[in-house]
């Protein structure tokens, strides 16, 4: 009976490496998106028989202290624009490291 | 001739029945955590869930062709009982995924499939008819590690997560953003779910037709109908069973931050997509609780519920050899039948069993309402073998921070 360790060694591998590229990337895109004053403010989606994750005044207490925290920012215009164009960045690296992943297993 | 392509007929049709009952399942496990987190509705989840799985069953038959041409040796054992017993253990698979069902016990669609497979290949041919060094490389010890990879990875892409958006100044964090994160995360568990678990459907129909002489022997590659006809059955299962699952996730996943239902997602669909390329054919439920479990841990003042990590892993232990003990069973039906000379009577038995146990299912479920007991993820589940900290102790950072400020404050007075 052999078994083939190194596959797994492999599979560990990769998985960490796509996934510390995906999620280090997404994360870097929204602390740049945050740095550039477009604070993300995601709302949970509210339905009937589902829960709701946030009450409508923590909602307006984050928009408003978001809104606070942008204008607060002693950046200037161009690095805000800079912080902006890095947080697309980081977000195309994650949209382009899974679409290499998907393709090199569609490639075989 | 005839009985047997009717074997063959039935052996398809039952496992283009388990693949919709397996697609019925694990929705949950794909979209447990945005739906937890609020960033789809279900409608939206349900549906992408059943695209995705389709497109993702069309992307590698590696995991197809491990079922199809590695674990049985098909080619020592071809005769005209061999469909008969993929049938028999197809039944085992069936019938112990529907009774942990009932009972709410943990268990796994696919080691229920190779258990119900092995017991009745081992009934009908001994230990002659599997190649164990394929069975342990790529099914039982991939079982094994994979949800403790899984879980690694999660812890380690939670902390992360977490440390690239702290901030120490109190303006927001934008960790909000996550949630936006999660449609696309929870998009590539669908997708992957579909690399792997659409697969084994097609090992199975493939094995039935190599056995049946349909197919040479030498080529292990599932045929385009074969392909097509489990991707849909797939998607249809995860679109007709979402919507029974969805009604009660939130009852297991409330505490899912988006930062940690992002690393637990991306872990998942990494951990299974590395490993369907690589043909290792997993329990997408088992990597995706281990992903649950793992970002949990990740979340700074959690620890783990051990009794229920527990509770958890002995179903997955149990599932291979209890499946697979429903199988032989079966296939000692086929087997005595023949020998006796009744011909396929037993296979006739096994499909009155198999169409039993499905009706009464069917009664079942609609009678019960659906509650958390019995219709909530098991992955929901083990996000409950985590016990995460409300109030999580300061880092380091904060720590020393609190320290000076308190330090400065003395010195003032």
């Amino acid at each position: 009976m052999t078994i083939d360790w190194l596959a797994f060694l492999q599979v560990f591998l990769a998985a960490l490496t796509a996934g510390v590229v995906v999620v280090g990337f997404y994360a870097l895109g929204l602390r740049l998106l945050a740095r550039s004053g477009r604070i993300p403010v995601a709302l949970p989606a509210t339905f009937t028989d589902a829960i709701t994750v946030l009450s409508p005044k923590q909602i307006k207490r984050a928009e408003k202290s978001a809104a606070k925290a942008a204008a607060k920012s002693p950046l200037t215009e161009g690095a805000k624009r800079l912080s902006l164009i890095g947080a697309f960045a980081c977000f195309a690296v994650c949209a382009l490291a899974v679409g290499a992943g998907i393709l090199l297993i569609v490639l075989g | 001739m005839e009985t047997a392509a009717l074997i063959v007929v039935l052996v398809i049709a039952l496992a283009l029945f388990f693949d919709f009952t397996n697609g019925f399942h694990d929705t949950a496990n794909a979209m447990a955590t945005p739906i937890a987190t609020g960033a789809l509705k279900p409608k939206a989840a349900v549906t992408l869930a059943a695209i995705l799985n389709l497109v993702g069953a069309f992307l590698s038959t590696e995991v197809a062709k491990t079922i199809s041409g590695g674990m049985i040796r098909e080619e020592e054992i071809a005769g005209d009982v061999f469909p008969s017993l993929i049938f028999a253990g197809l039944i085992g698979a069936i019938t112990w995924n529907m009774l942990t069902w009932l009972l709410g016990l943990p268990s796994s669609s696919s080691h229920a499939l190779f258990g119900g497979l092995i017991g009745a290949t081992l009934v009908g041919f001994g230990l002659a008819g599997i190649d164990f060094g394929v069975v342990m490389s790529k099914v039982v010890l991939p079982a094994l590690l994979a949800p403790l990879t899984a879980g690694i990875i999660a812890f380690a892409l939670t902390k992360v997560a977490y440390a690239v958006t702290r901030r120490y100044d109190g303006k927001p964090d934008g960790r909000a953003g996550f949630r936006w994160g999660q449609i696309f995360t929870s998009s590539l568990v669908a997708l992957a779910h579909g690399t792997n678990d659409a697969q084994k459907t097609m090992g199975v129909i493939t094995l039935a037709m190599i056995a049946a002489g349909w197919q040479s022997a030498e080529h292990h590659e599932p045929q385009l109908w074969v392909i097509v006809s489990a991707a849909a059955a797939i998607a249809l299962g995860t679109y007709v069973g979402g919507w029974r699952i969805i009604r009660t996730l939130g009852k297991g996943l409330t505490d899912v931050k988006p930062a940690q239902g992002f690393a637990a997602e991306t872990s998942t669909a990494a951990t299974i997509l590395a490993s369907s390329h690589l043909g290792f054919a997993l329990s997408t439920t088992q990597v995706a609780s281990g992903s649950v479990i793992g970002s949990g841990l990740g979340r700074r003042g959690s620890e783990v519920r051990w009794r229920t990590v527990g509770r958890i892993m002995v179903g997955w232990l149990l599932t291979l050899p209890a499946a697979g003990a429903v199988g032989a069973l079966a296939a000692l039906v086929v087997v005595w039948t023949q020998a006796a000379g009744l011909g396929v009577v037993g296979v006739a038995i096994d499909a009155l069993l198999a169409i039993a146990i499905i009706a009464y299912l069917y009664l079942r479920s609609r009678r019960d309402e659906v509650h958390a007991g019995n219709a909530m993820s098991e992955v929901a589940e083990s996000g409950l073998a985590v016990k995460v900290d409300e109030n999580p102790p300061p880092t380091p950072r904060q720590r020393r921070r609190l320290a000076q400020r308190q330090a400065e404050k003395e010195s003032k007075k």
